[in-house]
């Protein structure tokens, strides 16, 4: 089983270890994979005043990622900031930021602003975080009114900071809500690959 | 039996058949899982703490010990379990999945070893064998 959560919602989410208590809380999640999957987050300590931490985690210490808290073994699964942000601009960190993207479609129409991620975590605990779609804020040339509308991404993308590319064909697959957006992913990620067979 | 069942239940020394203090919470070492001493209300002497190898037996209706020199001041690893941060009742539970399961209501448990059993939360309880941790902010247990 795996969950579905948008980048918002992990922002803010505290950090737990097994021994039970929240060592710092999530400040921003990290991209890998040229924006493909996540990579680690940066941190902000617990309270009100505390302010970022010098520390980050990376994905590959995580044991669990779910709507209530991300779980790590103990402190030592934290690494300096500095150099998990050196090993995500090699490994592919997306330039620039996400969020504010303008996702355009292959055959150049512009679907709409990225307003959030959203993230499918595999319920096995083992596995990556990938990013599967973008919550948009709808462009009006599209005519879909102005709720933020969810869009599947394939399972590789190109991102420039600036565009977002993805196949036309994600128009067909776009959701309003959460709950139905995994099995949208599943098709539009089928749709594609039988395409790319025939 | 369960933890708040026995709160309040009477510790009797077995030399003097008088009433050495009352139990008032549990100190649990969740790495075992089980309880491994008792916190005391209404003592006669300084201490406050009765360690679990110092029971006689956990009855029903009373808790026995050998004598009021079963009830001492705690050392260092009863002090630290016995603090707030790891106490289970009231505590949010939270799966390795970062999922939370609930609020601990009560700890089922085995009276003749002080082994915890259960976890009763408002939902499905969790086997206590799941237990990793109890700290400050909450129970994990494994997902």
């Amino acid at each position: 089983m795996s969950i579905l959560l948008r980048s918002s919602e992990i922002n803010k989410l505290p950090v737990v270890t097994f021994a039970g208590e929240d060592i710092a809380q999530i400040k921003d999640v990290m991209y890998a994979a040229h924006g493909g999957r996540v990579g680690g987050f940066t941190l902000n300590g617990r309270g009100l005043f505390a302010g970022p931490l010098k520390t980050a985690l990376a994905w590959e210490t995580v044991v669990g990622l779910g709507p209530d808290a991300v779980i790590i073994q103990d402190e030592s699964s934290l690494t300096p900031t500095e150099s998990l942000l050196a090993a995500m601009q090699s490994s592919g960190q997306p330039p620039g930021d996400i969020l504010g993207s303008q996702v355009l479609t292959d055959d150049g129409a512009a679907l709409g602003v990225v307003i959030d991620v959203v993230i499918e975590v595999a319920g096995d605990g083992s596995s990556q975080a990938d990013v599967v779609g973008y919550e948009i804020d709808p462009a009006e040339g599209w005519g879909r009114g102005t709720n933020p509308m969810l869009i599947p991404l394939p399972d590789t993308l190109s991102a420039s900071g600036e565009h977002l590319m993805v196949p036309a064909a994600a128009r067909e697959f776009v959701t309003d809500d959460l709950a139905g957006f995994g099995a949208a992913v599943d098709d539009f990620r089928a749709h594609l690959r039988l395409r790319g067979r025939g | 039996m369960l933890f708040t069942e026995a709160i309040g239940r009477k510790v009797v020394s077995t030399d003097t058949a008088s009433t050495v203090g009352r139990v008032r919470d549990y100190i649990v070492d969740p790495r075992l899982p089980g309880i491994v001493g008792l916190t005391l209300s209404k003592t006669s002497g300084e201490g406050g703490a009765l360690p679990w190898s110092n029971i006689i037996a956990f009855g029903v209706d009373a808790v026995t010990v050998p004598g009021a020199a079963a009830v001492v001041v705690p050392d260092g690893y009863l002090t630290e379990l016995a603090a707030k941060p790891h106490t289970l009742l009231g505590k949010r539970v939270l799966s390795t999945a970062g999922v939370q399961l609930g609020t601990i209501l009560d700890v089922d448990f085995d009276p003749a070893v002080g082994r915890l059993a259960w976890l009763l939360l408002e939902q499905a309880p969790i086997a206590a064998g799941r237990l990793l941790g109890v700290g400050s902010y909450a129970v994990v247990v494994r997902a």
